[in-house]
């Protein structure tokens, strides 16, 4: 509501009331400065969903169809990774992005997030996999066929859920991440929305519309994409899955 | 294992993950905890390897204790809070209401939403001016509850864990709604059948099954609130003051707005190896649990 008050309206109205002069003036006006950020999120998310979704699947794959000795620790080592504080990580990560030129870019987020995906992909894929029925594997096998071609025949055909599971999980996730979009990316070249919408936030009173609208510019696709596939999005905090 | 052209292929597949895993976690971690061990200071890296002189450093600087007793405070509030909360919501749930996709949907929502828009949300209604929060006692006559909310230092901590609260009782409720319909119905029906009040049912029958959801659920919150950053950043930036510093959120100002790195690295070692204290016996216990 605040976001469609104009600037007056911010002042001397309760913050309640619905805005006496509605105005579409600080949607515009949020959009001007969002737009690129916004744009600078979809990609690295895009991408580092995608990247992450398939590599999670390939390693759950590995970790329950395959196995070998070792696979238990392989596997644990790779969950733990899902619980790490970033700050462990923050100060090696920014020099790495700086020496491979990604510092300010869009590449480096896409490699960031993908990294620090894979372990939550994993483990979303593992357990899925943990249902597929060892005898089919088996039968291709006999008939000869190898790991790639077992992966891609049989099991990658099956995995409409959980690509769609972790697929909205890391959407979310990467969407709503603020810290590595703080940490490496200060300029406008990869700005992502998030930390557009925190430098939003003015300090006098007046731009309180222009910052309730710039939040709605970049809640929006997380709420739609919430209310449509929520449902996926519920199976991936159920794994165990953790925010932050 | 034998070199099979099929093993190497395997391997090949696996490789990609291995390397960027080892290498942004591990490797990294590794890397964080030297720097800790150094005296780098300013943009230059420099490892001449002091030892452990900034962990001495921190034992004796109050914002370091500032910061610890925060987090502190948001694990001994915050965590039972959203148990609590998230038990309650699901059991009404549960009970009550026909509905119950509805809600579920709309009580997850802000924990779906990134911190970055719930904190904006949250300082727009703590504004002590013209925030909703105070305009609403104002009105009803309750003038006296107005208070500072992020800007009074004895107060902020504690709105900060009170909207936390708000964000992660959806989850918890998840985790609670989730263990209560595994619990097999045929218990339920036998406890009616006894003729079991539902206080009695949930007390005796499903809250004593909910241990595990609960210890899932602790797990994550403990966690959280250990490396809480994104919404106290956003909401006070630390402040008033210091007051409401937290490990991770020092370890950035220390790091990135200070340069100081081998210190701000070694908030982030001490960090880590906590939150390793917690999540290492829960994986252990799950492991072991689940075969």
């Amino acid at each position: 509501m605040t976001s469609l008050k104009t600037r007056k309206d911010v002042i001397y109205t309760m913050p309640v009331q619905p805005p006496p002069s509605p105005t579409l003036e600080p949607l515009k006006e949020a959009f001007e400065v969002m737009k690129r950020p916004l744009l600078n999120s979809f990609a690295f998310t895009m991408f580092a969903t995608i990247f992450s979704g398939i590599l999670g699947s390939i390693n759950g794959y590995i970790l329950t169809k395959i196995r070998f000795r070792g696979s238990e620790i392989v596997f644990l080592l790779l969950v733990i990774g899902i619980f790490i504080p970033y700050q462990a990580v923050l100060i090696p990560l920014v020099m790495t992005m700086s020496s491979l030129g990604l510092y300010n870019r869009i590449e480096g987020l896409i490699l960031a997030h993908t990294a620090y995906g894979i372990p939550i992909c994993t483990l979303l894929f593992r357990n899925f996999y943990g249902d597929i029925p060892d005898s089919l594997m088996m039968a291709a096998k006999t008939d000869g066929a190898g790991t790639w071609t077992i992966y891609r025949r049989i099991v990658l055909p099956l995995s409409a859920p959980p690509f769609a599971v972790a697929g909205v999980f890391q959407f979310t996730s990467i969407w709503n991440d603020f810290l590595f979009g703080l940490v490496l990316a200060r300029g406008t070249e990869a700005l992502p929305a998030s930390v557009a919408l925190a430098n939003l936030k003015g300090t006098t009173t007046a731009f309180w519309n222009v910052q309730m609208a710039g939040a709605w510019w970049y809640a929006l696709p997380g709420v739609i994409i919430y209310l449509i596939l929520g449902k996926y999005l519920i199976r991936g905090y159920m794994a165990g899955a953790v925010k932050g | 294992m034998r070199l099979t052209k099929d093993n190497i292929n395997t391997l090949l597949i696996f490789l990609p993950s291995l390397i960027l895993v080892g290498y942004f976690v591990y490797a990294s971690i590794g890397w964080n905890a030297v720097v800790s061990l150094s005296d780098w200071r300013g943009l230059t890296p420099s490892y001449n390897i002091v030892g452990l002189s900034q962990y001495a450093q921190l034992s004796h600087d109050p914002v370091f204790w500032t910061s610890l007793e925060n987090n502190l405070l948001l694990i001994s509030l915050f965590v039972p809070g959203s148990l609590f909360l998230g038990l309650f919501l699901a059991i009404l749930l549960d009970a009550k209401v026909r509905a119950e996709n509805t809600f579920r949907t709309i009580y997850l929502l802000p924990f779906a939403l990134s911190f970055v828009i719930t904190a904006a949300l949250w300082a727009w209604m703590y504004n002590p001016s013209i925030g909703v929060i105070n305009t609403l006692f104002e009105k009803i006559g309750l003038g006296f509850l107005k208070s500072g909310w992020t800007t009074d230092s004895s107060v902020a901590m504690y709105s900060i864990i009170l909207a936390l609260i708000w964000q992660f009782s959806g989850y918890t409720m998840l985790v609670f709604l989730a263990g209560i319909r595994s619990i097999p119905e045929s218990q339920i029906m036998a406890a009616r059948v006894d003729g079991a009040s539902s206080l009695n049912l949930y007390k005796r029958i499903v809250i004593p099954q909910l241990k595990f959801s609960a210890l899932a659920a602790f797990v994550v919150l403990m966690v959280f609130a250990l490396k809480a950053f994104d919404f106290i950043f956003i909401l006070t930036g630390g402040g008033p003051g210091y007051s409401t510093y937290v490990l991770p959120l020092m370890m950035y100002r220390e790091t990135f707005s200070m340069t100081h790195f081998a210190y701000g690295a070694s908030i982030a070692t001490l960090l880590f190896v906590v939150v390793m204290v917690v999540v290492i016996p829960y994986l252990y216990m799950s492991r072991r649990g689940g075969e």
